[in-house]
């Protein structure tokens, strides 16, 4: 299988600047990974790397157990067999729409050009597109023209840079579908770098969080969401209540109530209780919190109740289904559902 | 090309409460992706030609020392520090620093004219302004010389170099014009500044960079004519030169005096690369930008008009009437249409492969310009500018001296002087090239890599051709210099050899100008056919 | 949009294929190559009669002099070039002091008078023209006698010249050398207080006097000529006037040629035939009747309508001194002539 086997790689521009910290990252065969962290953290510098733009200042990057980067290797790009989708597709101007995706086979003869340039537009619903010049199609189709132009040489990894940057929020969820669905016909490794959790956690099978130009974690995305490895993130991948608790056992006693802790600590005893807010409910009840409602937004398919506990500094969010059952001022009681995750307290952040 | 800071991308479908970076989150200064490290170095099959031509345009600099220090360098440093250098250099940075403002006022408001307002005929106005390009510099200044002899000196030497030079402003500045992204003006209306302040803030801060890449052609050009100085009688330092030449048949001051012109070059072209540092991610290139909707000029209308008219006439009409004044006057007019063609085909053949090899030449410079940094790449452009602003007279005699002695058989060939107007001309097409290749988005030279291209393969196939159109109006912008140069071609042309420049010479020197007129006429012609083209790029 | 630029290239690069038909014009190799300082115009009908006469095909390079000069002192033993033709004394004599020109035969040299040919036998005058006084009968109907004159008064403002041309330049020299440095520059500073209007070009100064604009000029005599010729003598105005006496401002310069060394055996044969040929009478009296020079050698006479040379006084000069022009243009600039 085609693993990406990423091993210490370190970067840095000048002085004092030092962009990828020793990341490590493996990414098995077929999947799809998702590289997300906040602008800055190095995604795309690993990613150039990755590609060969850039040279690593030490460390190494195999596929499917060829070297690529090691220290005194540098395979250039050309020679990776590794396809990049660039933010905004980055079609040649100049080329027509079969030429584009025809562009990185060579080798064959023009009927066979042709004919694989077809099947690809057709992988990702263009046919019949092929003679139009890039400019003529909108942004979702010159993403999706870009996709076909990197699989069409069949590269043992395509690397998706940030791709549905600049689509309007109404087509990135089908042109995301589509890419995800093409990348799992031909089978390719994949790794997609975005600064968006929504998108990370909807397209990829695998999710890692890059802070400080390392990875802090990197597991499924439902493990990421629900069991994040500390307090940072556990607030980056999504909107999360962080409530200080006590462990006994495997449950923690918190100013929201008692919360039943996964995987529960070794030792620790005092720490942070991460939740999200879905995991809080509204109630009319006796509760163990109760509070005053200083917020409510509304977005549709559910609203966010925010609301001053008593006895709490922070406030915190309750996600509810539908419409909001208070207004602001009003009291209400607030209690926990599921499992929470206990982290120790940030020495210098919380 | 990708602006990671951009935190445009909050996915509105995500329901999430203020900024998605937890407070503490790390935020290491973000290094711009897409362009080329400081470490990446040029790929030798680049680096290598980019040497031979920068190698190739030093040679003049390597002779200019031989003969230069011929005698000593104390000698050297007596022609250096004699009173009368200052003075000429005074003279010459005067004329420079009039020349200039005049050619950037010209050709930036003539740019802002024809490509951002509703000017009427404003695609045939960006033709016509550039038509002055291919007037040569002392057929203006014989021109105005004949219709005001009291314009002789300093003003007459001004306002001739001014109308011819103001070009090599406008052209980049109106394609630099076009490619600004009209959003960031109407942001500045919006904040309450008005039209005048919106182009003084926002809009000429970005022409900066292509009106100082402009502005150094021009100075360079002034700083190396002698046809409209010397008809002007107002004593430059190139006068001085050739002065040394004539009047004292002595190399050595010439040289020496044109060692000190090359520093000044390669001053000011250190001072155009610090604006153009300093500019360099103005432009963040995320494809064509939409076209600006023209701005209605209302009661300016007519003044608009007026001041393009009077551009045009001055510069354009006024010579070609001169020369139509002469032609039917003059009874020496009994020119021979056969040799007329017959010069005109030949300028038009050695043109064409002063243009080619030119053009050739300043690619791999051009490239690397615009996509490598550090010394290297920055020392290979130096190079390429440093004898820009020599007399030609002195770029012929070096070539002269090489070629006896090393290139014999080539000596006094086509080849020789085809390569001579490539030494005189490779800033031109240098400077067109970096900036054809700055507006290709790098992250294709990606893509093409990544889809198996060499770094070179990928140059061929994907910058050069989307570079084209910028790279083809810099080999017409040389193509039109070629065929107006004079003092190179009488020295290096093969024996008997006749361009249209020579012959113009040939005429007028014999006091016949109606008989010289023709060939005027035939080399104003013939250089409008590329400088039309270059007006219509890219409208 | 990318379209005529296309086509542009496409016509560069089609007329790049021309380059190979205009070498091939030059089919048979020339048997002597000049490099001529003097203007294609003048001297192309002789150089006609001169391939006639040597039987070979002759090449010329035309170029200004000084550039020609420097440009065979860059090639030295290299040079293609058997002959040089220059349009003053000044060139020659720097090529000479050089030791690029070869010593012609004293058969050559005896045609021409001593005082218009070199000291150092290499080089001979082949033409000769002389300063005169342009003027404008309606403006001054008794032009003056002397050059020393045009300082009075009465000729403030009225006087044009050249300062830049080197005709004019080599006047001052002579001046120079006549009567020395002081008594010049006192000359140059007392032109110049008396305000006199500066051209670029003698046939300016002509056109000038011609208009009325000055009532005076100094200038070449045939200047006067070729305007006459052009435009016919009764439609100008101006009127030359030959200064006598050995006055400065009457000063006999010459166009000459001198032999390269460098040339192969055989070239050096055709140049020196050439030399012989440009002394004739056919070539001799080619200057006088087109270009109106005068002719230097083989008793030709001159041009009707010209004074005959040697009743014209001239003052007596070593032309090999002609070549102290830097001083002159120091002189010239410190004046603030030029």
């Amino acid at each position: 299988m085609t693993d990406l086997q990423i091993t210490a790689v370190r970067k840095a521009y000048g002085a004092g600047t030092t962009v990828l910290d020793g990341l490590h990252l493996t990414v098995p065969g077929g999947s799809l990974a998702a590289v997300l962290g906040p602008s800055g953290c190095g995604k795309t510098t690993l990613l150039r790397i990755v590609a060969g733009f850039l040279r690593a200042d030490a460390g190494s990057v195999t596929l499917g157990g060829r070297t690529l980067t090691a220290p005194g290797v540098h395979l250039p790009p050309e020679r990776r067999r590794i396809g990049i989708v660039p933010q905004e597709g980055a079609l040649f101007p100049h080329l027509s729409v079969a030429r584009n995706v025809a562009f990185g086979l060579t080798g064959l003869d023009r009927a066979a050009r042709r004919r694989r340039a077809d099947e690809m537009l057709d992988l990702v619903g263009l046919s019949g597109y092929g003679n139009r010049m890039p400019h003529e199609l909108s942004g979702g189709q010159q993403q999706r023209v870009a996709l076909a132009r990197a699989l069409a040489p069949e590269p043992q990894l395509v690397l998706l840079d940030e791709p549905f940057n600049a689509l309007d929020s109404a087509l990135r969820a089908g042109v995301r579908a589509d890419v995800r669905a093409a990348l799992q016909a031909t089978g390719a490794t994949a790794v997609l770098v975005t600064h968006d959790q929504q998108e990370a956690l909807s397209t990829a099978d695998l999710v890692a969080v890059v802070r400080n130009g390392r990875v802090a974690q990197c597991a499924a995305p439902q493990d990421v969401y629900h069991r994040p490895a500390d307090p940072w993130v556990a607030a980056f991948v999504g909107d999360a209540v962080i409530v200080s608790g006590t462990a006994a056992k495997d449950e923690a006693t918190t100013p929201l109530g008692r919360v039943a802790l996964a995987a529960p600590p070794s030792g620790l005893r005092e720490g942070l209780v991460l939740l999200r807010p879905e995991q809080l409910r509204l109630t009319d009840a006796a509760a163990d919190a109760r509070g005053t409602v200083t917020d409510v937004r509304f977005y549709g398919h559910d609203a966010m109740v925010t609301v001053a506990v008593d006895g709490m500094d922070a406030p915190v969010d309750v996600r509810v289904p539908g419409p909001a059952p208070v207004r602001p001022g009003g009291r209400t009681g607030v209690r926990v559902t599921g499992e929470g995750t206990l982290h120790p307290v940030p020495h210098v952040r919380h | 090309m990708p602006t990671p800071e951009t935190p445009a991308a909050q996915d509105s479908a995500a329901p999430s409460r203020g900024p998605a970076h937890p407070a503490g989150a790390p935020a290491p200064a973000g290094r711009r992706r897409g362009r080329r490290s400081a470490g990446a170095r040029p790929s030798p099959a680049l680096f290598v030609p980019a040497c031979a031509a920068a190698l190739l345009a030093v040679l003049p600099l390597l002779y200019l020392a031989v003969r230069a220090l011929e005698r000593g360098p104390a000698h050297a440093w007596d022609i250096v520090a004699d009173e009368r250098t200052a003075a000429l250099l005074g003279r010459s940075l005067a004329l420079t620093a009039a020349v200039v403002p005049a050619c950037l006022v010209l050709g930036v408001s003539l740019a802002w004219l024809t490509v951002r307002t509703a000017l009427p005929g404003a695609r045939a106005w960006s033709v016509l302004v550039t038509l002055p390009l291919a007037v040569p510099s002392y057929v203006a200044a014989f021109a105005w010389l004949s219709a005001a002899p009291g314009l002789a000196g300093f003003t007459g030497a001004a306002l001739a170099l001014t109308l011819v030079s103001f070009p090599y402003v406008y052209l980049p500045v109106s394609a630099a014009l076009r490619g600004t992204d009209p959003a960031q003006e109407e942001v500045s209306r919006s904040l309450g500044h008005g039209p005048l302040r919106t182009f003084l803030r926002v809009t000429l801060p970005q022409l900066r960079p292509a009106a100082a890449g402009g502005g150094l052609l021009v100075a360079l050009y002034v700083l190396s004519d002698f046809g409209a100085v010397s008809l002007m009688r107002y004593d430059t330092f190139t006068r001085g030169i050739y002065t040394s030449y004539r009047a004292s048949f002595d190399r050595t001051p010439a040289a020496a005096l044109s060692a000190v012109l090359v520093i000044m070059t390669v001053a000011l072209v250190a001072a155009e690369s610090r604006t153009r540092g300093r500019a360099r991610h103005s432009r963040t290139g995320r494809g064509t930008a939409r076209p600006a909707a023209p701005a209605v000029l209302g009661r300016l209308r007519l003044p608009a008009l007026a001041w393009c008219g009077t551009v045009v006439a001055v510069a354009v009409a006024f010579p070609l009437g001169t020369l139509g004044y002469w032609l039917a006057v003059g009874s020496s007019a009994t020119w021979d249409p056969t040799t007329l063609t017959d010069t005109a085909l030949t300028t038009l053949g050695v043109a064409a492969a002063g243009a080619a090899l030119t053009t050739l030449l300043a690619l791999p410079v051009g490239v690397i310009a615009a996509r490598h940094r550090g010394r290297a790449a920055h020392l290979l452009e130096q190079a390429a500018y440093a004898g820009h602003a020599l007399p030609g007279i002195t770029v012929a005699l070096s070539l002269v001296f090489f070629a006896v002695r090393y290139a014999r058989p080539l000596y006094q060939e086509l080849p020789l002087l085809v390569c001579a107007y490539a030494v005189l001309f490779l800033p031109v097409a240098v400077a067109a090239t970096r900036a054809a290749v700055v507006q290709a988005p790098p992250v294709l030279e990606d893509v093409a890599r990544s889809l198996g291209r060499s770094p070179l393969g990928a140059l061929r196939e994907v910058t050069v051709p989307l570079a084209a159109p910028g790279i083809a109006a810099g080999a017409a912008l040389t193509f039109v210099v070629c065929m107006k140069e004079l003092p190179a071609t009488l020295l290096l042309r093969p024996t008997g050899m006749d361009t249209l420049a020579t012959r113009l010479w040939t005429e007028t020197g014999a006091g016949s100008f109606a008989a010289a007129a023709p060939y005027a006429a035939a080399l104003i012609l013939l250089a409008a056919v590329p400088s039309y083209l270059l007006g219509r790029h890219r409208t | 949009m990318r379209r005529p630029l296309a086509r542009s290239l496409t016509a560069l690069a089609a007329a790049t294929l021309l380059i190979p038909a205009l070498g091939a014009c030059s089919d048979e190799p020339a048997g002597l190559v000049i490099y001529s300082g003097r203007n294609e115009n003048l001297v192309g009908p002789l150089i006609e009669k001169l391939e006639d006469s040597l039987n070979t095909r002759v090449e010329v390079r035309y170029g200004d002099s000084a550039e020609l000069s420097a440009q065979l002192l860059e090639e030295g033993d290299e040079t293609e070039a058997g002959l040089f033709l220059s349009q003053d004394a000044g060139a020659l004599g720097a090529l000479s002091k050089e030791g690029r020109l070869a010593p012609l035969p004293s058969s050559t040299l005896d045609e021409v008078a001593p005082s218009h040919r070199s000291a150092a036998g290499d080089w001979v005058g082949v033409s000769g023209r002389v300063r005169v006084l342009a003027y404008n009968p309606d403006k001054a109907a008794t032009p003056p006698d002397s050059v020393h004159d045009l300082v009075k008064p009465e000729w403030k403002g009225k006087v044009g010249y050249a300062p830049t041309n080197a005709s004019f330049q080599a006047f001052v020299t002579g001046m120079r050398v006549l009567e020395g440095d002081d008594a010049t520059r006192t000359w140059l500073k007392g032109l110049k207080a008396n305000k006199p209007k500066a051209y670029e070009k003698n046939d300016e100064v002509l056109r000038a006097v011609d208009e009325g604009e000055v009532s005076l000029g100094l200038l070449n005599h045939y200047y006067w000529f070729a305007k006459a010729a052009e435009e016919g003598e009764d439609k100008i105005k101006a009127r030359i006037h030959f200064l006598p006496e050995g006055d400065p401002g009457g000063l006999v310069n010459v166009a000459g040629v001198g032999k390269l060394k460098g040339a192969d055996k055989k070239q050096s044969e055709y140049a020196q035939k050439a030399v012989d040929f440009l002394l004739s009478a056919e070539s001799q009296k080619h200057f006088a009747d087109e270009t109106k020079e005068y002719p230097l050698a083989a008793g030709v006479k001159a041009a009707n309508g010209l004074p005959p040379l040697d009743s014209l006084q001239p003052p007596k000069i070593d032309l090999g001194r002609l070549d102290s022009l830097k001083e002159t243009l120091a002189m010239l600039q410190d004046v603030g002539m030029v």
